[in-house]
């Protein structure tokens, strides 16, 4: 197993296509928010290696969730999932501390190379 | 691939209904942020959901309608004139696009005219004064002055009094 994975995403449709992308490559999906405050719970409850973050959600976006989950945990691993259009967003997204992105429609070789590289580097921080 | 595209048919289904009765909210209230904000989200999660299996005239005709909420939210409002019609149009045409995706089990075909209908600009328009000025968002109109205390007392006096009078001619005349 590479990683503890947390999908956060309002939309079923895009929460089953990412599972079924990093599934097969040896990552666990250990839960699934669908807006962003329940994300900023399941990441405390669950203690996922990464997560997830769809920007666009109900109750508290994306970024919002990001700050949340950064400040309970300033070394947490969020890559943003964003769409045509969200430019800015993504980089409002990064300057809050989320680590990379992946853009839809998904190409599975783009996000397990996104995830992969960052597990790698946290293996290093950690050894 | 089939997969997807029923996931995409009931998912849209359910986004659609929940634009559809925000849009009937926003009638009522065109400044209304939650029913702005639920129409943008349902519409980029079209968009992302179609650009995913391939639906690429319904992510356009979505992904318009998403910029067209966004403006509209920076503006606070919807403004007065076409632009209500406008969304529903929008509404109404994704619909259309999403029942020939589940008749045909293919894409539907493009449709610029209703791209090019959203993706009209409102940066002419004074949108942020407009929406001051909206119905929703007007002052509250001026309340009448509170009557004075003093003029309250003499007419309660002057209620009482009538009261005391008629209770009187009543006892008189059941005496």
């Amino acid at each position: 197993m590479k990683a503890r994975v947390l999908i956060a995403d309002d939309a079923s449709f895009m929460r089953q296509m990412i599972r079924e992308i990093i599934e097969p490559e040896g990552y666990e999906v250990v839960g699934e928010a669908t807006n962003g405050m329940e994300a900023v719970a399941l990441y405390l409850e669950l203690q996922p290696d990464l997560v997830t973050m769809d920007i666009v959600m109900p109750k508290r976006s994306g970024i919002e969730a990001v700050r949340g989950i950064l400040a309970e945990d300033p070394r947490a691993q969020v890559v943003m999932c964003s769409a045509l259009g969200q430019e800015t967003l993504v980089m409002e997204a990064l300057q809050a501390g989320a680590k990379n992105f992946i853009v839809k429609p998904f190409k599975p070789d783009a996000v397990i190379s996104t995830l992969d590289r960052l597990v790698e580097k946290e293996d290093m921080v950690g050894a | 691939m089939a997969k997807y595209r029923i996931l995409f048919l009931e998912e849209a289904a359910e986004h659609l209904a929940d634009m559809g009765k925000a849009l009937l909210d926003l009638e009522k209230d065109t400044a209304s942020a939650e029913s702005i904000d639920v129409i943008f989200r349902m519409a980029h999660s079209i968009k992302s959901m179609a650009a995913s299996v391939g639906y690429d005239p319904v992510m356009e005709v979505s992904h318009a309608l998403e910029d067209r909420m966004e403006t509209i939210r920076s503006a606070g409002c919807v403004p007065p004139g076409d632009s209500l019609s406008m969304l529903f149009r929008g509404l109404e045409g994704l619909e259309q696009m999403v029942a020939i995706v589940s008749e045909t089990g293919e894409a539907p075909p493009e449709r610029p005219d209703l791209v090019s209908e959203l993706s009209v600009p409102i940066e002419a328009i004074p949108v942020v004064s407009m929406c001051v000025e909206s119905e929703s968002n007007a002052p509250p109109e001026s309340l009448p002055e509170p009557p004075d205390a003093a003029e309250l007392d003499v007419e309660l006096a002057a209620v009482m009094a009538a009261l005391e009078a008629e209770a009187g001619a009543k006892k008189k005349l059941l005496n």
